[in-house]
């Protein structure tokens, strides 16, 4: 059904083909290096956002919800900080802890950060001018998105245990106990909304809610899907929190309890990676809920500046998660569970059954 | 223990009895031949009792004569013998009050431990060994609490050689990562939460099993910031020399507090007035602090709860800063004051005082809805609440054992605050009301220290009223006080006023020269802090984690 209405929407080039034509690259190796050069862009402007967002856009919203002023002393805004934060980063010593299980203590921040950025192969982000940023749309899209996020809670349980250190090992167990409970309600949520568009695949996801729900005053309401089952909305948005694990259920880490749990022996490079890799995990969650329920990268104007569109949707749920992280108190992690398993989850499968029989009540 | 059976076994009549004020002689009768000998302190009698016969004095005085609360244990030597005293009084009635005194042999001493009859004898006798050298019979843990276990003698004793070097080689120290702390067998984890720990609010040092995330046990390891202020207050001279340690105990902006309760022994001690227009401003300064300080313990517990990016403690730190701002133009210093003196304090208001006058107004108009704010991003979200009733329990009975007081015995339902009960300063003229919770929860006792700034806004509030209305020439700052004060041979005085963390009470023994002979304070934190395992067994790490917060305890009061 969405077929159709892709067309008005996308063009029907993704970004490597766009990149290896205008190159002019032939073959198969020619599409391989446009894909690679392509996915090299795509990399560096989720690089660029949490580079932007790490040490400069949260400090500054933080202090905004606190009252205070933060980094303003170099640069216009202080936005030189990025570049000092990288260098004081990367120029400290690494210490990795005697007892350490290598290389799984070397490869769990590896792993965080390339599932996230493997996660943004299959999202459409729009078109910016005449480019379609998208890599990659498989039938299984929406799937994959779940998928690579979910590779996320295996770095954190590589840190945990190879760490050798108490305090990480219960952050690495209360992680999996996390993304157990909280996993299953989401994708269940995620499948409801698979049911209203038929499909998989991530351009029809967002293509399907372009088309006008309803006009009040002149002003046409899209049919996203936060507006159509505002229910599934809110649910994916907590399951959301508690699988980028930020408050209330920033449980894995949780600081003045369990120091900083799996990543409390990180340092140096190691530690920028887990916190590139947790941004780029807010960024992702952002992604997805704009994919699934804010229209993915319409509003209004011309198609062509979709992206912009993207990027608003994304920081606006970055902003949100920094918003719940000053304001909101931390669950405890066997409140956590109980939530997870004994409301969201039954919550959702409600959600997933009447939304069946709604889609199968107008289909028919 | 008790608490399954409150009193269970006194009729009316003799609940009643349990009350009311006892003269000294009935009650030597009560204790019959266990009493040796009497003394008088200022602030109550003392008995001298057999070193054998501790747990029965003190049993039948608090069972029969309703002494329930050990405020301290005292211990010192004299130069013929040890001696310990166990300061007793009454929740319901502070003032009446009994020192039991327990000599100890010179060469051999040791007498009977009170722990089996109050919890909190545990602490304080083990403090009296690791620092005077008393060994306590029947003491369930006699270790060393506030220095290391490898130290070499007792340094409060008489025959202490300082010079001893106490140079230990690491390998002799107890090794927190020792190998017998992992049991193949055993289901628990052992961790060492602190000293350098988000959690802990300074270096305290908490050795943690746990069974998963549920705490097994916990026992806490303090001392880190041991400084001597004992030692460091029996070489100073009463007049001025001792007035600036106290702002080192409670250091986080309670320093008033502190040194009110230096003033008020050493002012009973050498029967010194105190002016009424210093007791207002007294009053006044105090009460800042109070509020500052239960802002501090309002933003640390919201960053146990919340988290380390959480707004309330911003919020809370700027109510601070401004209640500090004040205290500043008042004292000229932001937290070590040492703005009171015997017989008043060292400098009127500031002027132009219309100025301080309407800063503080400013400050008390903008309160209300601070504290508003407070409630709505803590007490009234429903995650908060999930996370802090009825967890880190601490029923009555239990509280009162361990000789908990201030805003954590309040949060218990116990109506106990010396400002009321046992009033100094300004506080029986003024108008407000004693903050009590029945919850015996975390929540609770955040919902005591809220209600208790805002008391605390009424009170200063009266007394800006009556400052401001002072004729000028009726304003004294300080009564006439000889230059050199050297309290009367063998006067022994204990006296207690309410910090912000509860009763933080001096004991001083004058010898007759400018020094005492023996400075012991009571630290509400220490008590408080006692009673941590039993909030904390059995629950989740994060509840032990609030319950350690809603103590609010602060390391250097607690290890002073």
């Amino acid at each position: 059904m969405a077929a159709g209405s892709l067309l008005d929407v996308a063009p029907a080039q993704l970004f490597p083909e766009q990149v290896t034509n205008a190159l002019g690259l032939p073959g198969v190796i020619g599409e391989a290096v446009g894909a690679l050069i392509a996915a090299f862009l795509v990399g560096n402007i989720m690089l660029a956002f949490t580079g932007v967002a790490g040490p400069w856009a949260k400090r500054k919203i933080t202090a905004a919800f606190t009252d205070r002023i933060a980094v303003d002393r170099i640069g216009p805004f202080g936005l030189l900080i990025i570049p000092a934060a990288a260098v004081q980063l990367l120029a400290k010593e690494l210490i990795i802890p005697e007892g350490a299980d290598r290389p799984s203590y070397d490869l769990a921040p590896l792993v965080l950060p390339a599932s996230a950025m493997l996660g943004f192969s299959v999202i459409p982000m729009g078109q910016l001018g005449p480019l379609n940023l998208q890599l990659a749309d498989p039938e299984v899209g929406f799937a994959l998105t779940f998928a690579f996020a979910s590779i996320a809670s295996i770095s954190l349980v590589m840190a945990g245990y190879a760490s050798n250190n108490k305090y990480s090992l219960l952050g690495g167990l209360r992680a999996v106990a996390q993304n157990l409970a909280y996993e299953i309600p989401l994708i269940v949520t995620a499948m409801s909304v698979v049911i209203f568009t038929g499909s998989l695949r991530t351009s029809e996801i967002v293509a399907a809610q372009q088309q006008a729900l309803f006009t009040v005053a002149g002003v046409t309401v899209p049919s996203w899907f936060a507006i159509v089952n505002p229910f599934a909305f809110g649910l994916f948005v907590v399951a959301n929190l508690a699988e980028i694990g930020r408050n209330p259920f920033d449980i894995p880490e949780a600081p003045t309890e369990i120091v900083a749990g799996y990543q409390t022996e990180y340092s140096s490079s190691y530690f920028v990676l887990f916190y590139l890799g947790e941004f780029l995990h807010i960024f992702l969650g952002g992604a997805i809920l704009t994919l699934a329920f804010l229209g993915g990268a319409s509003g209004p104007g011309p198609a062509s500046i979709g992206f912009v569109w993207f990027v608003v949707k994304v920081w606006a749920f970055f902003l949100f998660t920094q918003w719940c992280r000053s304001a909101l108190p931390r669950v405890r992690i066997d409140q956590l569970i109980e939530i997870g398993w004994k409301g969201m989850l039954v919550l959702s499968f409600a959600n997933l059954i009447l939304t069946a029989v709604l889609v199968g009540v107008i289909a028919s | 223990m008790s608490l399954q059976n409150p009193d269970g076994d006194l009729d009316p009549a003799d609940e009643a009895s349990v009350v009311a004020q006892r003269d000294p002689d009935e009650l030597a009768e009560l204790l019959g031949d266990a009493v040796i000998g009497r003394e008088e302190h200022l602030n109550a009698p003392g008995f001298v009792i057999r070193p054998d016969a501790v747990q029965d004095v003190l049993s039948t005085l608090k069972e029969a004569a309703g002494y329930d609360h050990l405020s301290v244990v005292t211990a010192q030597e004299y130069e013929n013998r040890y001696e310990s005293i166990y300061h007793l009084k009454k929740f319901a009635d502070p003032t009446q009050e009994v020192s039991v005194v327990v000599p100890a042999d010179k060469e051999d001493p040791v007498s009977q431990s009170a722990e089996p009859v109050f919890r909190t004898a545990d602490w304080h006798e083990r403090e009296a060994y690791d620092l005077v050298g008393i060994e306590y019979d029947d003491h369930p843990d006699l270790r060393r609490i506030l220095l290391p276990e490898t130290w070499q003698g007792h340094p409060m004793s008489m025959d202490y050689d300082k010079d001893q070097p106490q140079v230990v080689s690491l390998r002799e120290h107890a090794n927190p990562l020792q190998a017998d702390h992992r049991e193949d067998e055993s289901d628990t984890m052992f961790i060492n939460i602190g000293p350098h720990h988000p959690a802990t609010h300074g270096v305290l040092h908490l050795k943690t099993t746990l069974d998963g995330e549920q705490v097994a046990d916990v026992e806490s390891d303090i001392g880190y910031l041991h400084r001597s202020e004992e030692q460091m207050a029996q070489s100073g001279t009463y007049r001025h020399q001792i007035m600036p340690y106290p702002d080192r105990w409670d250091y986080i902006s309670a320093g008033l507090l502190n040194e009110w309760a230096y003033a008020r022994a050493a002012e009973d001690l050498a029967d010194i007035d105190v002016p009424e227009y210093a007791q207002v401003i007294r009053t006044m300064g105090a009460e800042l602090c109070r509020i500052a300080a239960h802002m501090l313990a309002v933003a640390t517990f919201a960053l146990d709860i919340n988290g380390d990016f959480t707004a309330t403690f911003m919020y809370a730190i700027n109510d601070r800063e401004q209640a500090q701002s004040i205290l500043e133009d008042l004292t000229g210093q932001r937290m070590m004051f040492n703005y009171f003196r015997l017989g008043g304090v060292v400098w009127d208001l500031p002027e132009p005082r219309e100025e301080f006058f309407e800063k503080t107004r400013a400050f008390l108009d903008q309160l209300p809805g601070s504290v508003e704010e407070y409630h709505d991003l803590l007490t009234a979200n429903e995650i908060l609440q999930m996370r802090t009733i009825d967890t880190g329990i601490l029923p009555p009975e239990v509280a009162k054992d361990y000789g908990a007081t201030g805003p954590v015995v309040r949060g218990s339902g116990v109506d106990y605050d010396l400002r009321r009960d046992d009033p100094y300063g300004y506080y029986d003229e003024l108008d407000w009301d004693v903050i009590t919770e029945d919850g015996c929860d975390n929540y609770s006792r955040l919902l005591v220290r809220l209600q208790e700034v805002e008391e605390s806004a009424k009170i200063i509030e009266q007394c800006i009223d009556l400052l401001e209305d002072w004729p000028e020439e009726d304003r004294t700052i300080q009564s006439n006080v000889p230059r050199t004060l050297k309290p009367e041979d063998d006067t022994e005085i204990y006296r207690a006023v309410e910090g912000a963390k509860g009763e933080l009470g001096v004991y001083i023994r004058a010898d007759g020269t400018d020094k005492p002979a023996r400075f012991k304070i009571r630290s509400p934190c220490f008590s408080n802090l006692q009673t941590l395992p039993e909030m904390a067994n059995g629950e989740y790490v994060p509840d032990m984690v609030a319950a350690l917060g809603s103590l609010d305890i602060v390391l250097g009061e607690v290890d002073r």
